[in-house]
């Protein structure tokens, strides 16, 4: 079986037509479409996007639990939040044998006043968040405080913790937080997790224990 | 119009419509009279040989008729050009992809690929090329939908399309100017003049994904040209399943609607026709990657990370797109000179993307976009002279682009409106029977308006501050709102020549000269993108494309055997293209960096079609695509350029066995051996350690197997049941695309069995 259809014999001797009424049908339905759709947003000025839970300034501050004049500051600064590039900075050395307690500060300089992103947003949302700590070359050791908040899935939060400085070395430092992760395990102190997305992860090139 | 078309010796009588269109169904492999009747013309009788496809010419003599083609075959076979490299796909092998996408469809052209994310995010590429550089007309109106991405499909539901027509490079100008890879277009059903209710529903269902799917479409025509017709679908798949594990997340929610309703005469006409789909789309749960070390792991890891029990449920990552598409025509003939064509049409595109976000911001979309596009067109045809046709026209359009800053994402894509006036003509001289030669040139005006925000960091390591610093119109703290304005004076033509040297051959020689303004990702991409977890980067410098493609073509035609043959050299100016470059450092780890690059590109390549007829019953056919691309400029390998593919089809069909057929295909792959190495290093900052993120590196060759059978059962006088059994990859080969960007992560496909039911009535 097959069918067949031909194309293309115009005949072209045209008869007068009655196409006035189509024209006029087809010119309102053209009106109608054009005058409801045709009104298109204004002009103004596209809103800037204000970028939820940014963290510009991420601060640790290890603090000589037997002399507070002795502090080891370790800063990043990231003016466009956690997208764009940074600028870390080291401010002092560890003493060997030291015990240091540290301090997070975590805040949202891109607004004005800067929002305390640790304390407004981490921790009332602890049990969501999780902070992890890595070391590599230098000898820390660390232990999450048992008056640390509690955080995601079990584990201690991270946000207080007490660092031991052992025989001078250098290294590096790393911190990570997690935001929503499917498990997590502080058995080892420095913190270990699976699933979530990392809302921060920064390391701290060349601290020092003298 | 209206002429009388006998069949000579049964009782079957049609008029042939105002296109001197007729139909006869059922005939049978033999020889016929056929008897052409028309007042004022001489009655001719011809006699002719059926025997599958035929073509000959009937020459009516009247006192302003010419010579006038007839073409016979199984389906109305109208090109769209005279002289490009155009391929047809009929209704009966659209309907065999219902359940699938367009761009599955149009792989069935050879030299036509896909882009995919997926396996259900294909966007179409011919001839190496793929998103802007391609448009999609459907039903004469230009697809508006955010196609600057890849993984942004076209919203086009396949059911909607009664003939796809695809047209390597520009083709008729009459579309646009700035086809740099080609044009598709996708007309609904032809209007019968005739007093008649018909339709046609399609159930599919198949194993992979336990996907269904449901399209019906009902026809209401009148003798006196007076239409209607009503489609709809409904498509639904699951998670889909690589050969061993599921694909968690890929699964598919969609729904169309077409309708039209006009009325269509020799002399004048009109037409109304709205189109809606929406499609929430899943996207493969471990293509959500955070660093650049994720990606390094789920390369290296050889399976997804995240792999889940069946589920029908779509989750993040996703998308959710709806089109809609209204457009009214009108037209009229006048005697002695031609048809003038208005057209006003309406597209409202919004794009959702969703990432896997935490917090209140769960079920906030990370990219919202609303694309909102007017065109106005009129089209002149000065056809009263059929050896001298002349067209002209013009196209004046304004495009609304807004990005809801709701989302608490920073735009990837910004604000803009876009204004573009074309004007253009085409002639087709036809210098002797067996010569047809064309021409086309347009022009083509762009401006685009935007309003972005640039972070101040970004700006200044752009160098825009020194290119651009008069486009700065307001200053936050961190960032300026930038209002830039590009202009694009485009130029296009095309010229070429269809000379059949004699029965059997016939030789096809074209150049197309195309120019593509940036679009607007390429222009101002500048941010993460979330679903890709990247940093996309474009560039306010780019200039347009421009595109020199010279091509040729050798049609051969026996009785038996048929070998199409298609050649062509593209040579692009300021070829735009996106390319991993390195790594960004932040303060969540290292991302990988992607950057809009434009270079100097050259494309060439050969497509073979060529059909063998073994016996009556058994049929061969191959398609053959190969294709290189290289930069000029560094005289590297061009990224995503599709590797040699042939495939291999036999068939075997026995009419007499209620049209019964069966085919085996296969489908050959080989690795794509030139790739630009693009891979880059990154720093593991706590231990010091250098990975090499393979990026690069092309899956290696791939054979698969596929299987399809139908036949066709009468069931009452004008009701027609035809059912399909396919197996795809019927091996349940394991393997990966090169142009599948969810390679990275996972494998593609395993064996997939679909059962479709066709009740035609």
């Amino acid at each position: 079986m097959n069918t067949i259809k031909t194309t293309n014999i115009n005949f072209l001797n045209l008869n007068s037509m009655k196409t006035s009424k189509f024209f006029i049908s087809a010119l309102f339905c053209l009106t109608l479409i054009t005058s409801f759709t045709s009104c298109s947003s204004d002009d103004n000025d596209p809103k800037e996007v204000i970028e939820e839970e940014l963290i510009t300034d991420v601060i640790l501050t290890f603090t000589n639990t037997s002399d507070n004049t002795d502090t080891v500051v370790l800063a990043s600064i990231a003016p466009d939040g956690q997208d764009g590039a940074s600028t870390e900075t080291i401010t002092g050395t560890f003493t060997a044998g030291a015990t240091y307690s540290l301090g997070l500060v975590l805040t949202n300089e891109s607004e004005n006043p800067a929002d305390d992103v640790l304390n407004d947003d981490i921790i009332p949302e602890a049990d969501e968040h999780f902070f992890k700590y890595a070391v590599s070359g230098i000898n820390l050791t660390m232990t999450r405080d048992s008056d640390d908040t509690d955080g995601a899935e079990g584990s201690k939060l991270g946000i207080k913790t007490t660092w031991v400085a052992g025989a001078a070395s250098s290294g590096n430092v790393q911190i990570a937080l997690i935001h929503e992760p499917q498990t997590t395990d502080d058995s080892d102190e420095w913190g270990a997790s699976t699933g979530g997305s990392e809302d921060l992860n920064i390391t701290f090139s060349g601290v020092e224990i003298e | 119009m209206n002429a009388t078309v006998k069949l000579v010796g049964t009782n079957k009588i049609t008029i042939a419509d105002e296109k001197g269109k007729f139909t006869f169904k059922d005939l049978c492999d033999k020889t016929y009279t056929i008897e052409v009747s028309h007042i004022g013309c001489e009655t001719k009788r011809i006699v002719l040989l059926i025997n599958g496809d035929t073509y000959t010419k009937i020459n009516l003599e009247h006192h302003i008729e010419e010579l006038n083609e007839v073409t016979l075959s199984s389906d109305i076979f109208i090109k769209k050009t005279k002289t490009g490299q155009e391929s047809i796909i009929k209704t009966k092998d659209l309907e065999r992809f219902s359940a699938a996408s367009i761009g599955d469809a149009l792989k069935q052209v050879s030299g036509v690929s896909s882009i995919n994310t997926g396996n259900t995010i294909v966007k179409p590429m011919i001839n190496g090329l793929h998103s802007s550089r391609i448009l999609i007309l459907n039903n004469n109106v230009r697809l508006q939908d955010q196609e600057w991405g890849i993984e942004h499909a076209p919203n086009i539901d396949i059911n909607s399309a009664n003939q796809i027509s695809v047209i390597k490079g520009s083709g008729s100008l009459a579309y646009g100017g700035d086809a740099v890879g080609g044009v598709v277009v996708i007309n609904p059903n032809n209007i019968i003049l005739k007093d008649t209710l018909y339709g046609r529903t399609i159930l599919s269902g198949q194993t992979n994904g336990r996907g269904y799917n449901i399209s019906s479409t009902l026809n209401k025509n009148y003798k006196s040209g007076w239409f209607a017709q009503i489609q709809g679908s409904y498509k639904k798949n699951g998670d889909f399943k690589a050969p061993d594990y599921n694909l968690t997340n890929t699964g598919l929610n969609s729904v169309g609607l077409a309708t039209r309703f006009g009325k269509k005469k020799f002399e004048s006409g009109f037409e109304l026709y709205y189109s809606y789909l929406n499609s929430e789309i899943g996207i493969l749960g471990a293509s959500h990657i955070g660093s650049a070390f994720d990606l390094e792991r789920a390369i290296n890891l050889g399976q997804p990370i995240l792999i889940e029990d069946f589920s029908y449920n779509i989750n993040v990552p996703k998308q959710n797109i709806t089109h809609h598409l209204a457009k009214a025509n009108y037209y009229k003939r006048f005697q002695n000179f031609g048809k003038i064509n208005l057209q006003y049409d309406y597209q409202n595109n919004q794009r959702f993307e969703f990432d896997v976000r935490i917090g209140d911001r769960k079920n906030t979309p990370a990219v919202d976009l609303t694309l909102q596009t007017h065109t106005l067109l009129a089209d002149v045809n000065l056809d009263a002279n059929l050896n001298r046709k002349v067209d002209f026209g013009f196209m004046v359009r304004y495009q609304d682009n807004f990005a809801n800053p709701d989302t608490g994402v920073r735009r990837l894509i910004p604000d803009y409106n876009k204004y573009d006036f074309g004007v253009y003509t085409t002639t087709e001289w036809r210098i002797h029977d067996a010569i047809v030669f064309d021409a086309g040139l347009r022009y083509d005006f762009n401006r685009m308006d935007a309003k972005k925000f640039y972070r101040k960091s970004r700006w200044e390591e752009r160098g825009y501050d020194v290119d651009f610093p008069d486009i700065i119109i307001e200053e936050t703290n961190t960032q300026f709102l930038t209002n830039p304005v590009f202009d694009y004076h485009n130029i296009s033509a095309s010229v070429g020549i269809n000379y059949r040297l004699n029965e059997k051959n016939q030789i096809i020689l074209n150049y197309n000269l195309a120019s593509r303004p940036p679009n607007a990702s390429e222009l101002f991409s500048d941010g993460l993108h979330h679903s890709a977890a990247r940093f996309e980067l474009g560039d306010l410098r780019f200039n347009k494309e421009v595109s020199n493609r010279v091509s040729v073509s050798h049609t051969y035609n026996k009785s038996k055997f048929n070998l199409i043959t298609e050649v062509f050299y593209n040579r692009i100016k300021n070829y735009i293209y996106l390319r991993p470059l390195d790594f960004i450092l932040t303060t969540r780890g290292p991302f990988p960096l992607w950057s809009y690059q434009q270079t100097n590109a050259s494309l060439f390549g050969i497509d073979l079609t060529a059909t063998y007829k073994i016996t009556n019953a058994l049929q061969w056919q191959n398609k053959t695509a190969f294709i290189k691309g290289y930069d000029v400029n560094t005289d590297l390998p061009l990224i995503d350029i599709p590797s040699f593919n042939t495939i291999n089809e036999i068939k075997y069909s026995n009419e007499a066995w209620h049209n019964f057929s069966a085919s085996l295909k296969s489908d050959w792959v080989l690795e794509q051996n030139e790739f630009p190495d693009f891979n880059f290093d990154v720093e593991n900052e706590l231990n010091g350690e250098m990975t090499t993120i393979d990026i690069s590196s092309p899956p290696p060759s791939y054979h698969l197997l596929h299987f399809y059978s139908e036949a066709t059962f009468p069931l009452r006088k004008k009701t027609r049941l035809n059912i399909g059994l396919g197996v795809n990859n019927l091996l349940d080969t394991s393997y990966r695309n090169y142009l599948n960007r969810m390679r990275y992560f996972a494998n593609d496909l395993g064996r997939n069995i679909t059962l479709q039911v066709k009740i035609n009535y």
